[in-house]
């Protein structure tokens, strides 16, 4: 309960000096491109990985992209990209 | 991403398959220790294919102990590695160097010569000339003293305003500008003034020498108009010979006619070409072509021909022909038609005469002949010009 009141009044006052709320919440931002390619930036890792799902820990939870002939194009400390038919995104929390 | 695939490409990378339980741990452990890892697929339920860097590869074996899994290499690629695999076939790189530089060499070496002015035949005996000095197909472009060619050119040819000698590749440019010379200094050799046409004097202005015609004489060709040899006052004997000079007016007639046919025929391109190449060896022609020319009525054109051996070896060119179709076509012109053409022909005809006459007089006249089916077109103009010229006198 502490948690969600202290992300309430730190997003509200985010609002106010409209500051970039990904930046300062440190949530992932997630690109999707059409149906073929998933780009996240500030993950924490994969969890899973097949070429029908991919499981990315962030600081929401877990990030899972379901296809087909998923392909992680690259991974970098921070970023990740992942290509294939793209059916769905879920979060887990 | 380019920028990074094309350097991964230069500095070499390697397929790697990842074999373990938990394969995603390497993955995050690469990634956190700032290994660049692409193309992750998964091949078998405990196997991964990557590919890595070499140098994320060598970082990579430190990690894979503690993660307990295994790493193979499928397969080196990149340039690092072709140059490594080159280095046993030592006969292959003999080949591509000695390439190299055979290329290089042919490439330093002078193929041709141009010379590119107006005057075909300055042009003609600037190329024998250079020849002669040695600069011809099959020396080394490095050694062209430009300098000295052209001070050559200009010493040995007066009527050479400006040259200059360009090497573009394998092709040594001459560029030349040709000089108008002064007008001849007058020396003192004795002349007379004669007409160049027939006519009727109108004027005569005497400046140097005796007027041997008066305004209304009738002149024809080569007759003294003005005499360059003196009498001495008093003396008629005693003789001064003179160069003479002066300007003598006539009244001159042109007749011009020109024969347009009442039926023309158009040539015309219709657009549709056929290449062709033609390789000459010696006299003989080898003609290179697909299919035949199916054009009813065609011109054969010679695009450039380029010598493939430089002519001390052989006489051996390589040249493109163009064959283009044309359409043959009858026009009827009709007699006004006709006409109409022969009145531009004529008025082209006029635009040709020097620009110092004057014209006092022009008519036109066009007469059907329905024997030939042409029509005449006469021109006849009267007009006022000079037609005094210098003649030595012997």
């Amino acid at each position: 309960m502490k948690g969600n009141k202290q992300e309430g009044f730190k997003s509200r006052f985010l609002e106010v000096l409209e500051l970039p709320k990904d930046i300062v919440l440190d949530l992932p931002r997630i690109t999707v491109t059409g149906k073929i390619g998933v780009f996240i930036e500030n993950h924490k890792g994969i969890m899973e990985y097949s070429s029908e799902q991919v499981r990315i820990n962030t600081s929401l939870g877990l990030v899972v992209i379901k296809g087909q002939d998923l392909v992680i194009k690259y991974v970098v400390a921070d970023e990740i990209f992942v290509e294939g038919k793209i059916e769905a995104i879920e979060f887990e929390e | 991403m380019l920028i990074i695939k094309l350097w991964n490409c230069l500095r070499g990378y390697v397929i790697i398959k990842i074999v373990g339980p938990y394969c995603e741990r390497l993955i995050n452990q690469a990634s956190l220790h700032g290994i660049y890892l692409w193309d992750i697929t998964r091949l078998e339920e405990d196997a991964l294919l990557a590919k890595v860097s070499v140098r994320g590869f060598f970082k990579l074996r430190t990690l894979v102990r503690k993660t307990k899994c295994k790493v193979f290499i499928v397969q080196k690629r990149g340039l690092f590695f072709s140059l490594n695999r080159l280095k046993r076939r030592k006969l292959f790189i003999i080949g591509a160097a000695l390439f190299v530089a055979v290329i290089y060499v042919l490439s330093c070496i002078v193929w041709s010569v141009e010379v590119n002015t107006q005057d075909e035949a300055l042009k003609i005996s600037i190329l024998s000339d250079l020849e002669k000095w040695g600069l011809k197909p099959g020396v080394f472009k490095h050694n062209i003293d430009k300098k000295y060619f052209l001070d050559k050119i200009l010493l040995n040819y007066k009527n050479v305003a400006w040259a200059e000698i360009e090497i573009r590749g394998t092709k040594v440019i001459v560029e030349l500008v040709n000089k108008e010379m002064p007008p001849q200094i007058e020396d003192d050799t004795p002349c007379n003034i004669v007409a160049s046409k027939d006519g009727v004097i109108e004027e005569v202005l005497p400046l140097r020498g005796e007027a041997k015609v008066k305004p209304g004489d009738t002149v024809s060709k080569g007759d003294v108009l003005i005499s360059g040899s003196v009498s001495l006052a008093g003396d008629d004997q005693r003789k001064m010979l003179v160069r003479a000079k002066g300007i003598v007016k006539a009244r001159v007639w042109y007749n011009e006619s020109v024969e347009v046919p009442l039926v023309e025929f158009v040539k015309s391109y219709t657009g549709r070409v056929k290449k062709a190449y033609k390789i000459k060896i010696g006299n003989r022609e080898i003609y290179i072509q697909w299919g035949d020319v199916k054009f009813p009525k065609y011109i054969e054109e010679n695009l450039q021909q380029r010598y493939i051996l430089p002519p001390s070896l052989g006489n051996v060119s390589f040249g493109a022909v163009l064959y283009r179709e044309v359409k043959e076509e009858k026009r009827f012109l009709g007699v006004e038609g006709a006409a109409e053409v022969a009145r531009k022909k004529l008025s082209e005809k006029l635009e040709g005469l020097p620009q110092d006459v004057q014209i006092v007089q022009k008519k036109m006249e066009f007469t059907l002949n329905p024997d030939k089916q042409v029509v005449l077109g006469t021109l006849t103009l009267e007009v006022i010009e000079d037609i005094g010229v210098e003649q030595k006198i012997n």
